[in-house]
């Protein structure tokens, strides 16, 4: 189980920024509201200690923008949105992951009809 | 560990790992805005402080090596002793603002202190009754409200001033539409300035004073019903111009940002302090 649990970290942080940039070409989210949407998209329970840098490093290489805003009724909180050059990452690397994770399907679909 | 405990450590090793303090602010921020939402643990969210600001620092690519505070340049507005009256009633009286490159000056006072006669004046637009204004420099002007042409699109007003700028239609797109961004703002092309909200239409002004990147930025009060967000993204435009060496007279009425501004005169007073 606990193999399971790092191999599945492994996993995610080969993904973790392109899973936000596709949520985010959803329209703009806060970090709170990313990473529920990560987790009811089936990713797990993402920790703000990993999401958080991801979302720098985004908004560093210009993936995405972020702005402060208040909300309706609470504290202000960080919007991020994505960029003409996240959007354009976004299209390119989505089609090179579903190259790749339809490789990796194949494979083990060998071994699941044994 | 409580949240207050564990954001003030985060704090301390954002410093400790090189992270500036405006970068270090919104981290802060953005982690107790999640441990709000979330109701999480600040352990079990973020893992202990010392490693959080690590990954931090590590995603930011290492400490931020600019020097903590600016040396200003050059002069660029130097205002002697200006003078303005208005039916007998003086308006100004002797006043004195010298801003240099990298230098915001706050314009403060009642409401018909002369705020805007004194920009005005400094503009170019009203001569003084006395005394003198010098610019070092190319100067761009916003005005409180007017400035725009409303059977013209937000576009049309990018390349229009940009041409006066000497700047190429393609140019002037690129600029404005970059500049419109910043301020949370996508001009829709076929909407002429009159359909523009108010607000909407002090981002037009906005841009289009910053055309051409004028060494002297006058702003009469540009962020008139801006929401509260945009409002913010306005100062740290601000900010971000003063660090790029441009000199920034800014009227106001709102006071709580005097603290990051490098100059404030006071015209009920007609005094020049600096802060």
């Amino acid at each position: 189980m606990r193999v399971n649990q790092e191999r599945r970290a492994q996993w995610l942080r080969g993904v973790l920024d392109l899973c936000v940039l596709a949520i985010l070409a959803r329209g703009e989210s806060y970090g709170y509201e990313l990473a529920q949407s990560l987790e009811a998209a089936g990713l797990g329970p993402i920790q703000g200690g990993t999401l958080y840098p991801v979302l720098l490093r985004l908004q560093r290489s210009g993936l995405v923008t972020a702005h402060w805003r208040e909300g309706v009724a609470g504290p202000a909180r960080k919007y991020y949105r994505l960029s003409a050059a996240g959007s354009e990452t976004l299209r390119l690397t989505a089609n090179d992951w579903n190259a790749f994770a339809g490789g990796v399907g194949a494979v083990l679909r060998e071994v699941a009809a044994q | 560990m409580n949240p207050q405990v564990w954001l003030a450590a985060l704090a301390g090793e954002l410093s400790r790992h090189g992270i500036g303090p405006d970068l270090a602010g919104h981290v802060v921020a953005e982690a107790a805005a999640h441990l709000r939402d979330s109701g999480e643990a600040p352990l079990s969210a973020f893992g202990p402080p010392a490693a959080y600001a690590a990954a931090v620092a590590d995603s930011v690519g290492g400490p931020d090596l600019r020097p903590p505070r600016r040396v200003p340049g050059a002069v660029r507005l130097n205002v002697r002793g200006v003078t303005k009256r208005y039916r007998r009633r003086p308006v100004l009286t002797g006043v004195d603002l010298t801003v240099r490159a990298g230098e915001i000056a706050a314009v403060v006072g009642a409401n018909g202190c002369g705020k805007s006669t004194f920009l005005r004046i400094c503009a170019g637009l009203a001569s003084p009754d006395r005394g003198k204004v010098y610019v070092n420099g190319t100067v761009g002007y916003c005005p409180q409200d007017s400035g725009t042409c409303g059977f013209l699109t937000p576009e049309e007003h990018f390349v229009l001033i940009g041409a006066g700028r000497g700047m190429p239609r393609t140019a002037a797109l690129r600029t404005g539409r970059a500049n419109a961004a910043a301020l949370d703002w996508s001009p829709v092309s076929a909407t002429q300035a009159r359909h523009l909200s108010g607000g909407t239409r002090q981002k037009l002004n906005l841009i289009m004073a910053r055309m051409g990147e004028p060494d002297v930025l006058l702003l009469d009060e540009p962020y008139q019903g801006f929401d509260r967000g945009t409002y913010l993204d306005f100062w740290h435009e601000v900010w971000r111009w003063r660090d790029a060496g441009k000199a920034i007279v800014v009227v106001t009425h709102l006071l709580n940002q005097l603290d990051r501004v490098d100059i404030v005169l006071d015209l009920t007073s007609t005094k020049e302090r600096v802060a």
